[in-house]
């Protein structure tokens, strides 16, 4: 059997004609924007529904609706203060985002949107630009501050090119981070599962080593549980700490 | 027209609710999972980024005539390690000083308790 563990990260056009063109380029309907779409149309209908009927004593959908809102405020206002409350709603909708592609990722058969480089590349690029302008809006030229620390002169000049390269380092790493979790986790469930059916298909009394590979998947499945809701407050929290710095600079610390 | 003793008592009685339920809101602990990507990948990213940028200006400088070709990216690769150790500590603070994990009650919630 010949296994090939890195075609479930193909995208491919689920229509043959391009939807226009951009230039010379033609975009299609992919699976991956088939995808986006089922995710974000089930975040809004859960949230939507959930809280729909406004109970004053939750039904078990509503306080799940509820625990996700207090569990983001409770995290933005832990790492920024009460003044990047203003961020709820992109933050809610970046976890939520991040959240419902990372599960229906584990939906066998279906695509994981956030196993591709170029989506997590531009989530991150418009938390770090979310950044940046917040920063010049707040503190004016004074944003350039977060370059320069506290140091004798003849360090300083060298500690901001390496604060500066942290700080390019951000975008890289938030989506690198997302991309490659989902990438590995996704990647080593189809190379198991592909022992498991090339034990199977051999000699007899190697079949039931075949049950070894099928033991280890559903605790890998398990863990790309953990993973997803883990690397969606991840990215979270994260924007939360970049949010902070361009809020305060670095004097909240 | 209710009793403004009850109103205090009803004060009291919200704060009590109120902190109870801050209590059980607590986010969950950092896992090693969760700790682990995050710091190789800083250092990963950090290394790339500062070879990434010495590569660039060795180009940049060439294209004008001057012929700087391994150093700056030598240079800037050292760079980009110190910004990876750097992320890697700020990182490591963050877990200590509760920001990124379980820690203490954030500052709100101060005046709530006194």
């Amino acid at each position: 059997m010949e296994l090939r563990p890195m075609e479930q990260f193909e995208v491919k056009p689920m229509i043959e004609q391009p939807l226009f063109h951009v230039g010379h380029y033609p975009i299609y309907f992919t699976n991956q924007s088939l995808l986006m779409i089922l995710v974000v149309l089930a975040a809004s209908l859960f949230l939507t529904l959930a809280m729909s009927k406004r109970l004053m004593v939750p039904s078990r959908a509503q306080s799940m609706a509820e625990l996700s809102y207090e569990f983001v405020a409770n995290m933005i206002n832990s790492a920024t203060g009460e003044d990047g409350l203003v961020f709820f709603p992109f933050v809610f909708t970046l976890f939520f985002f991040v959240l419902f592609c990372n599960l229906f990722g584990m939906i066998p058969g279906s695509f994981t949107v956030t196993s591709q480089i170029a989506v997590t590349f531009a989530l991150a690029a418009v938390v770090i630009i979310t950044v940046i302008v917040t920063g010049f809006a707040k503190h004016g030229i004074g944003f350039l501050m977060l370059f320069v620390p506290k140091a004798p002169w003849y360090i300083v000049w060298l500690l901001v090119i390496i604060e500066f390269i942290s700080f390019l380092t951000r975008p890289i790493s938030l989506s690198v981070r997302l991309f490659a979790n989902m990438l590995a986790g996704h990647t080593m469930l189809v190379v198991f599962g592909g022992f498991v059916v090339m034990l199977g298909g051999a000699a007899i009394y190697l079949k039931p080593l075949a049950l070894a590979p099928l033991a280890l998947i559903v605790a890998i499945m398990l863990l790309e549980l953990l993973v997803a809701f883990l690397q969606a407050y991840v990215f979270a929290i994260l924007t939360c700490i970049y949010l902070n710095e361009a809020l305060h600079l670095h004097d909240h610390h | 027209m209710p009793d403004p003793q009850d109103l205090h008592g009803l004060g009291e009685r919200l704060d009590e609710a109120q902190r109870k339920r801050a209590v059980r809101t607590k986010r969950p602990p950092p896992t090693q999972l969760g700790i682990a990507s995050r710091f190789a990948t800083e250092l990963v990213a950090a290394l790339l980024v500062g070879g990434a940028i010495g590569w660039g200006l060795d180009w940049l400088f060439g294209y004008f005539g001057i012929h700087t070709k391994p150093v700056l990216l030598i240079l800037f690769v050292v760079l980009g390690a110190a910004a990876g150790i750097l992320g890697v500590m700020r990182a490591a603070g963050e877990i200590n000083a509760g920001i990124a994990g379980n820690g203490p009650a954030p500052p709100v919630r101060k005046d709530e308790e006194n």
